[in-house]
């Protein structure tokens, strides 16, 4: 084989997600009326900016060869904290401050300490305790969504103040900023992972840590910065929920999970670790997103999601194993 | 001479001061002594092989010169001071390198960023360090041609290379970045006859820089190729401690099955 085509093949395997999104969107464009809009576009990326937020936390750590199932519970964690600050009505304080706009860093440095926290203490089990951060991570999903019902009463803050809302409700080409927010974190956290030295030595320790150990690469503080990191891009989620739904209940966002695992499997991330790029994340999440759409246009019952969301993570399991083979035909 | 006097330790003739010295270094794993005092240095500029049978120890002497281990008991000097690596990280930055016998290398990334794991070379961009790929390559290229190292891209995940290519990139890597002491376990399994000489070369090149070399080897016939002394370990203890010129083959074996009482040095 020349090096010619490896190279083209090697880019296309690389890729593989963002070709099946356009094929996917060019076939829903030809064959669902009405699917070709810009309008239908700017839903699709609007839609997704909670989820892909998510993703890239979540990302990050299976990156590193470790798991992080609390995300989704931290994310209605931050947004219930900034739910029942800065909400009027339900069991919103309404809390006011002035001027208006401060606000806004205020309720958001909120979401990305509170996800800090757990992340924290997610990570410091892990590294310390040494226990599988699968376990470590199941039992946060359990207690942090407990401690969002406890805090909530089981009841709900509505009315979130305006200033903060304003990041939904603002348009700049035609998006909303809650989706240029998810954008950028996209692209902020694409180039921390493949220009910085911590990002390449994340993707390492995914690969072999005992060889970033014996290499002097400090692993453990690595890995618990991948944790707060997961958690607070979790509570910045779950900020954007509150912006979202305007307020916070005690179920927010509860099934985005596994929506997140399958953005982050479909966008070629290999649960073993140190396999993946966030751009393919996004691509993954775009993909979702593109899919739910469709299924509201052609007016299906929205249950065909889930259906559909857990054949195209079977399907994408099976193509990285098929990627594999491939690429060993290729060395 | 007679090896391992213990007033001739770290003073072997045509040697300068010693780099490292290792006083009654002890291990316990548990009721287990793996090592019961291991005591013997190594100069600047010396190639010490270091043999043994299975399960003597010596690659746990390795693990603890090299941080990744703590001893039970038992001290260690490093030029002259104290020395104690909690991490191969502290090692690493006293200036021991260690090439491992289970490779430590990540398959998921290319040659470039293996050979640099740990130490990218970076440039700030905004305060932020980013790094410095095209200078990172060209130090790569430099250092595997000069070894006689072909690889055809090193822009390939290590994981498609063959085990030869990936113990050359670890070689080349320690000829690198040098450091102060060298520590080799077992760095030729999966090396072909000329790529072992040639590595054999490598290490005598980087001993003539002034750097200490430890190796542990199972060939005799590489042992007695390269080193300059050679340190037998057997059953947690130093069995023999001699200068390579002073003995045999046959002799090194006795001292590693135990034919011969413990130090007794030479047979010639």
């Amino acid at each position: 084989m020349n090096p010619r085509t490896r190279h083209a093949l090697e880019f296309a395997l690389d890729n593989l997600v963002w070709f099946m999104l356009v094929f996917v969107l060019v076939v829903f464009s030809i064959f669902i009326p009405n699917y070709f809009q810009l309008g239908i576009f700017a839903n699709i990326i609007e839609a997704s900016s909670v989820l892909g937020v998510m993703s890239i936390g979540l990302a990050l750590v299976i990156i590193t060869g470790h798991m992080d199932l609390s995300v989704e519970s931290v994310a209605a964690l931050g947004a219930m904290a900034v739910g029942i600050l800065f909400c009027s009505a339900g069991i919103g304080l309404g809390v006011q401050l002035h001027p208006e706009w401060l606000m806004v860093p205020v309720s958001l440095l909120l979401a990305l300490i509170v996800g800090g926290i757990i992340g924290v203490i997610n990570g410091y089990l892990v590294v310390k305790v040494k226990m599988s951060a699968f376990i470590i991570t199941l039992a946060s999903y359990i207690w942090v969504r407990g401690l969002v019902l406890v805090i909530s009463g089981g009841r709900s803050a509505q009315d979130l103040a305006p200033a903060i809302r304003w990041f939904g409700i603002q348009r700049l080409l035609g998006l909303p900023l809650t989706a240029w927010i998810a954008i950028s974190c996209f692209v902020v956290f694409s180039l921390i992972m493949a220009k910085t030295p911590f990002g390449r030595h994340l993707v390492m320790i995914g690969g072999n840590e005992t060889a970033t150990f014996r290499a002097g690469i400090r692993v453990n503080r690595n890995l618990v910065i991948a944790f707060v990191l997961a958690g607070a891009i979790a509570g910045l989620a779950g900020w954007l929920l509150a912006i979202r739904t305007s307020g916070a209940t005690a179920n927010l966002g509860v099934g985005l999970l596994f929506n997140a695992f399958a953005a982050v499997v479909i966008g070629g991330v290999s649960l073993k670790g140190g396999v993946g790029t966030l751009p393919g994340v996004y691509a993954g999440v775009l993909l979702l997103s593109a899919i739910n759409t469709a299924i509201n246009l052609m007016g299906l019952p929205a249950n065909f999601t889930q259906v559909i969301h857990g054949m195209l993570v079977l399907a994408a399991v099976l193509l990285d194993a098929f990627k594999q083979t491939i690429r060993q035909r290729l060395a | 001479m007679s090896g391992a006097q213990p007033g001739m330790i770290g003073t072997q003739p045509g040697m300068s001061e010693p780099l490292l010295v290792l006083d009654n270094v002890t291990k316990n794993y548990g009721a287990i002594e793996a090592l019961k005092g291991i005591s013997f240095s190594i100069g600047k500029g010396e190639v010490v092989a270091l043999l043994g049978d299975n399960g003597a120890g010596k690659s746990t002497l390795v693990k603890i010169i090299a941080g990744g281990l703590e001893p039970t008991s038992g001290r260690m000097l490093f030029e002259g001071k104290e020395f104690l690596a909690k991490s191969p990280a502290e090692a690493k930055a006293a200036g021991i390198e260690t090439v491992y016998q289970d490779l430590s290398l990540c398959t998921n990334v290319d040659v470039v960023a293996n050979f640099f794991m740990g130490r990218e070379i970076t440039r700030k961009f905004l305060g932020v360090p980013v790094l410095d790929e095209p200078a990172m390559e060209q130090v790569v290229k430099k250092a595997l041609t000069s070894a006689g190292t072909r690889i055809p891209s090193l822009r390939t995940n290590v994981e498609h290379l063959s085990g030869g290519q990936r113990q050359a990139i670890e070689l080349n890597r320690f000829v690198h970045f040098g450091g102060k002491l060298v520590l080799l376990d077992e760095p030729f399994a999966a090396l072909g006859v000329e790529q072992t000489r040639r590595g054999l070369d490598m290490i005598r090149q980087v001993a003539s820089q002034g750097i200490g070399v430890v190796i542990i080897t199972h060939i005799m016939q590489q042992a007695f190729q390269v080193a300059d002394r050679i340190v037998v370990i057997r059953q947690g203890v130093v069995a023999g401690d001699v200068a390579r010129n002073k003995t045999s083959p046959d002799a090194v074996i006795n001292m590693i099955t135990g034919e011969t009482l413990a130090g007794a040095g030479p047979a010639g």
